[in-house]
């Protein structure tokens, strides 16, 4: 095997940042367990880290190129798993988008992101001219909004429209013209009444509420609201690690998902958040260096899909966040507690480390 | 790379991204940079809000005592039942199980409920209070099923005697939004018990605890995570009231169930020694929070429960008022001892007769007291004219209030030619002269100023009359100021009261053997003259008159004042004087050390035999 010589040429700049978002995460679970809010939060995600280090390693060690090969099996499976979950998953907070396996509950939605990478690589990787045909758009289309469909359909809107920018990035990376573009964001704008028609009351508040974060305080706003004043009242400087009163007396829900990165500027300021997006920049700098010295057209694709994701995450829960985008459920790659979405993270890792490791076109 | 054809636009569009990854990174941190650096002071002061709570611990209401310290107010801690609404799966499930399952009240409930509705759902609310033991037990076993439902201890008002000496005592109660923004309640907040009658509203501040704080962490739930500082409450100051309470219990028991009033006081000081007004009320409804539905029916009961008559309502003093006149007449000179009329049972005045109780013959100041001779008092009224009876009558503290620190307080009547023609814009006729000479007519007054107007009479000296026991010591009200009169007329005046009681005069019920009981009877007419006329003699009596007695005792050193008024209670000698007779007899035996009286003993019968 090529691996163990070639480990040399991975990115490590990528690695440590990811390590140190992945530390910061144990951090904020460590501090809410002093917390009182669990027992010991940072143990399980260190366990966790520990068997997301394997799914790295396994999307790392098996050639893009097999993966994309064999990605419409795990297309398909992604979709009887999904219509699986549909019928026999499990209710967490209004959505059916669990599953059991074995002593695990997992929500197949996260990982399905990864594999819609690979799909939609091996779908557009063969495409040989620069623009891309308008039926090849139809059809990666529709294939790529099928699980979001039935992701739809469980009731999780948060996950499917963390979809959107992944199809989105690598439609657009492989070429639709500028002016189809135009043309689509047209019809979107023309759709967006219906759109807003077929959304729950409750979240359309949660979109009215970005721009008034003061729209009933003690409901729909209030969890911006709340996660607004967690953070400003960490000031430069932080509390301190353990100290985040505000997201630990319960103000900010799911401080340890969703809200984490309002814990983390609660407890280390200013400081702390910058330098938590800056981890996120150096993170998102040398992917995209890795996507322009990819080799060829597939690995560009899949870096591409993997920077899309993170990116997409990032901003829409950092977003969420500083109250600058409404209140929706998606946790923050690396830093949020929880398994579905670190196996995501690591997986899109290893993906995206495993076109850096073969970025030469005969190895 | 061996997709050369497409560099171009691949690369063109990576660094498009490039650059709104790095748009997208500075934006956030300027917006964490606002957040965190330069709105800090806004929101952590936003943050101490949220987890700081302080609140407030009640403190106990000062405890009320009667003159020998028996315990008329005092504090139960209560247990009330409170609401987390954020808690309840479903609040009209649970208020429906404890309305059903405890016996609450259900439109109560929903009345508080609607009450509270503004307020947000983490707020409890105090839905129940004085919830029963097995109550309490009943919603402790629930704790799991009902999160919502808690349990708080507050100290609550207590009245021992219940309805006796409420119209003294008052009654305490939540306090409104006006109460709030008016002055003298600066240390009440909202949801604060005050005084609402009684001394319980004008000793409201001293009866009034500082109130305690705690200060505590609280979670997003409004579950206290951690005191943090505790204030502690600072309980009231105690009030001893100059209310004896067995001349108190007499007073009302000797009342029952006719509507009038009783004021009995010590003339030396103005000190009110009992002050019953029936019917009365059980100031324990109040604190317990009074319904909407039971509040109506008090205000709507004719008998006006609430309404303090000792104080709060005006009379015509009827034939009481001949003493006051007779003191006047002495000062004047108009009359002297000696002055006699005829009285043949009615007198032609004005051109139509004004009628005497019976015919008198030639009567003198003293029979014309005993007797309460009308034509008497007739001509001295004719004599001195309306204007000047006015000033005496003002100079006994008729006419304005006598400042007993109880409120609702009203001054009464006493009319003169400048009042009538200012106040309804016509002259004063000669002929309504002759009615003020008999306490009838416009001149009206308390059953409270009739006392001290008795008690100046009995010492001749004028005293304000209160509730407080001053402590020995302390500057108080307790010195008399002279009254401008003289003693040698007040005198004559009290010898004439002697007579009425002691003498067979229209007052010999409430003669008390051994303690010189002086009085005045008085039976006001309650309708005209021509309006009686269609009535039954009977219940001309009964129905048109109120009952008055007025007198004091000792005569050779008065030590008590008592008025009586029975409404609809027919003649006073027969209704008011031996509710008097009751009283004067109870004071008599305590302060004497002698036995009680046996409560079947009739008053007539301790009265009546000798002399």
């Amino acid at each position: 095997m090529m691996i163990h010589k070639s480990l040399r040429q991975l990115d490590f700049l990528l690695i440590s940042s990811a390590l140190l978002l992945l530390g910061c995460g144990l951090i904020t679970a460590y501090s809410l367990s002093q917390g009182g809010t669990g027992s010991d939060l940072h143990l399980k995600q260190l366990a966790r880290i520990g068997i997301a280090f394997l799914v790295c390693l396994f999307f790392l060690y098996i050639d893009f190129e097999i993966l994309t090969y064999y990605s419409v099996v795990l297309y398909g499976f992604l979709l009887l798993l999904l219509l699986g979950v549909l019928f026999f998953g499990t209710e967490i907070n209004n959505s059916r988008s669990w599953i059991g396996i074995g002593g695990f509950r997992i929500q197949p939605s996260e990982p399905g992101k990864i594999v819609l990478i690979l799909f939609l690589a091996s779908l557009l990787g063969q495409v040989k001219i620069e623009y891309l045909r308008f039926s090849k758009l139809i059809q990666c289309g529709l294939l790529g909004m099928a699980p979001v469909v039935l992701i739809l359909l469980q009731g999780d809107l948060g996950t499917a429209v963390m979809y959107a920018p992944i199809l989105a990035g690598m439609l657009w990376m492989s070429g639709i013209r500028t002016k189809v573009i135009i043309i689509i964001l047209l019809c979107m704008l023309l759709a967006a009444p219906a759109g807003w028609m077929v959304l729950k009351d409750y979240q359309k508040l949660r979109i009215k509420a970005v721009f008034n974060p003061d729209l009933d305080p003690q409901g729909i706003g209030y969890q911006t609201r709340q996660s607004l004043i967690a953070m400003g009242s960490g000031g430069l400087l932080g509390k301190g690690i353990g100290k985040g009163l505000h997201a630990q007396l319960g103000y900010v829900p799911e401080s340890h998902t969703d809200f984490v990165y309002t814990l983390m500027v609660e407890e280390t300021g200013f400081i702390g958040g910058f330098a938590v997006l800056l981890l996120y920049l150096i993170l998102l700098w040398r992917m995209l260096e890795i996507a322009r010295n990819a080799r060829n057209r597939t690995a560009l694709l899949i870096s591409v899909g993997v920077i899309s994701f993170f990116f997409s995450h990032l901003v829409i829960n950092v977003g969420m966040a500083t109250g600058l985008l409404p209140a929706i459920g998606i946790p923050l790659p690396f830093l949020s507690y929880g398994g579905s979405s670190l196996l995501a993270s690591a997986a899109a890792l290893g993906l995206i480390l495993n076109v850096n490791l073969r970025r030469f076109a005969n190895t | 790379m061996e997709y050369n054809l497409e560099n171009k636009i691949f690369f063109s569009r990576l660094r498009i991204l490039q650059a709104i990854i790095l748009l997208v990174i500075a934006v956030f941190s300027l917006r964490v940079w606002q957040i965190t650096v330069a709105r800090y002071s806004y929101y952590i002061e936003q943050a101490e809000r949220n987890q700081l709570r302080r609140i407030d611990v009640f403190a106990p209401r000062g405890l009320i005592t009667d003159r020998e310290g028996r315990i008329m107010a005092d504090n139960v801690n209560s247990f009330s039942l409170l609401l987390r609404r954020d808690r309840a799966e479903c609040v009209e499930c649970t208020i429906e199980e404890i309305c059903r399952e405890l016996g609450f009240d259900r439109d109560r409930i929903n009345a508080v409920l609607e009450e509270n509705r503004q307020f947000p759902a983490f707020r409890p609310i105090i839905l129940v209070e004085r919830l029963t033991l097995p109550q309490v037990s009943w919603i402790l076993a629930r704790y799991r099923e009902h999160p919502e439902l808690d349990i708080t201890e507050s100290p609550q008002r207590n009245y021992r005697y219940n309805s006796l000496a409420s119209h003294v005592i008052g009654y305490v109660g939540r306090i409104s939004p006006e109460e709030l923004d008016a002055p003298g309640y600066d240390e009440a907040k909202p949801g604060h018990s005050i005084g609402k009658d009684g001394v319980e509203k004008t000793h409201n501040s001293t009866l009034m605890g500082k109130d305690g704080v705690r200060t505590v962490l609280v979670d997003s739930l409004g579950r206290i995570q951690e005191e943090l500082a505790f204030l502690q409450p600072v309980k009231g100051s105690d009030l001893t009231l100059t209310i004896d309470m067995d001349l108190q219990e007499v007073a009302e028991r000797e009342l029952g169930d006719r509507e009038g009033a009783v004021v009995a006081l010590d003339p030396r000081n103005g000190e009110i020694l009992a002050l019953a007004s029936m019917p009365g009320f059980n100031p324990n409804t109040f604190s317990s929070g009074i319904s909407q539905e039971e509040w109506s029916m008090m205000i709507a009961d004719p008998a006006k429960p609430l309404l303090n008559r000792a104080v709060g309502s005006v009379y015509s003093p009827g034939s009481v008022f001949k003493v006051i006149l007779a003191a006047g007449g002495l000062e004047t000179g108009i009359i002297d001892e000696k002055s006699t009329v005829i009285c043949r049972g009615a007198v032609n005045l004005y051109g139509r007769p004004f009628r005497c109780t019976s015919s008198h013959g030639e009567v003198a100041l003293k029979e014309a007291i005993r007797s309460s001779c009308n034509i008497y008092f007739y001509l001295l009224g004719q004599e001195m004219g309306v204007d000047l009876m006015a000033e005496y009558s003002h100079r006994m503290g008729l006419g304005e209030a006598t400042g007993i620190d109880l409120p609702n307080e009203v001054s009464g009547l006493v009319p003169t030619t400048q009042w009538k023609r200012e106040t309804l814009g016509e002259p004063w006729y000669a002929g309504e002269t002759i009615s003020v000479a008999i306490g009838q007519g416009r001149i009206n007054a308390t059953p409270l100023q009739i006392a001290r107007a008795i008690g100046l009479i009995a010492t001749g000296e004028a005293t304000r009359p209160h509730l407080v026991l001053n402590r020995p010591g302390t500057a108080g009200s307790s010195a008399g100021e002279p009254v401008n009169i003289a003693l040698e007329n007040l005198d004559l005046v009290r010898q004439g009261m002697w007579s009425v009681v002691n003498e067979w005069g229209t007052g010999w019920r409430a003669k008390v053997e051994g303690f010189d009981v002086c009085g005045k009877t008085g039976t006001a007419q309650l309708i005209s003259r021509e309006s009686r006329e269609s009535l039954s003699d009977e219940a001309k009596e009964q129905f048109t008159h109120n009952a008055w007695f007025a007198g004091f005792a000792p005569l050779a050193a008065p030590e008590i004042v008592v008025a009586v008024i029975v409404q609809s209670g027919g003649g006073g000698g027969a209704s008011a004087a031996p509710v008097a007779g009751k009283i004067f007899n109870t004071y008599y035996r305590k302060t004497r050390g002698l036995q009680k009286e046996q409560p079947d003993e009739s008053p007539s019968a301790g009265a009546g035999e000798q002399s």
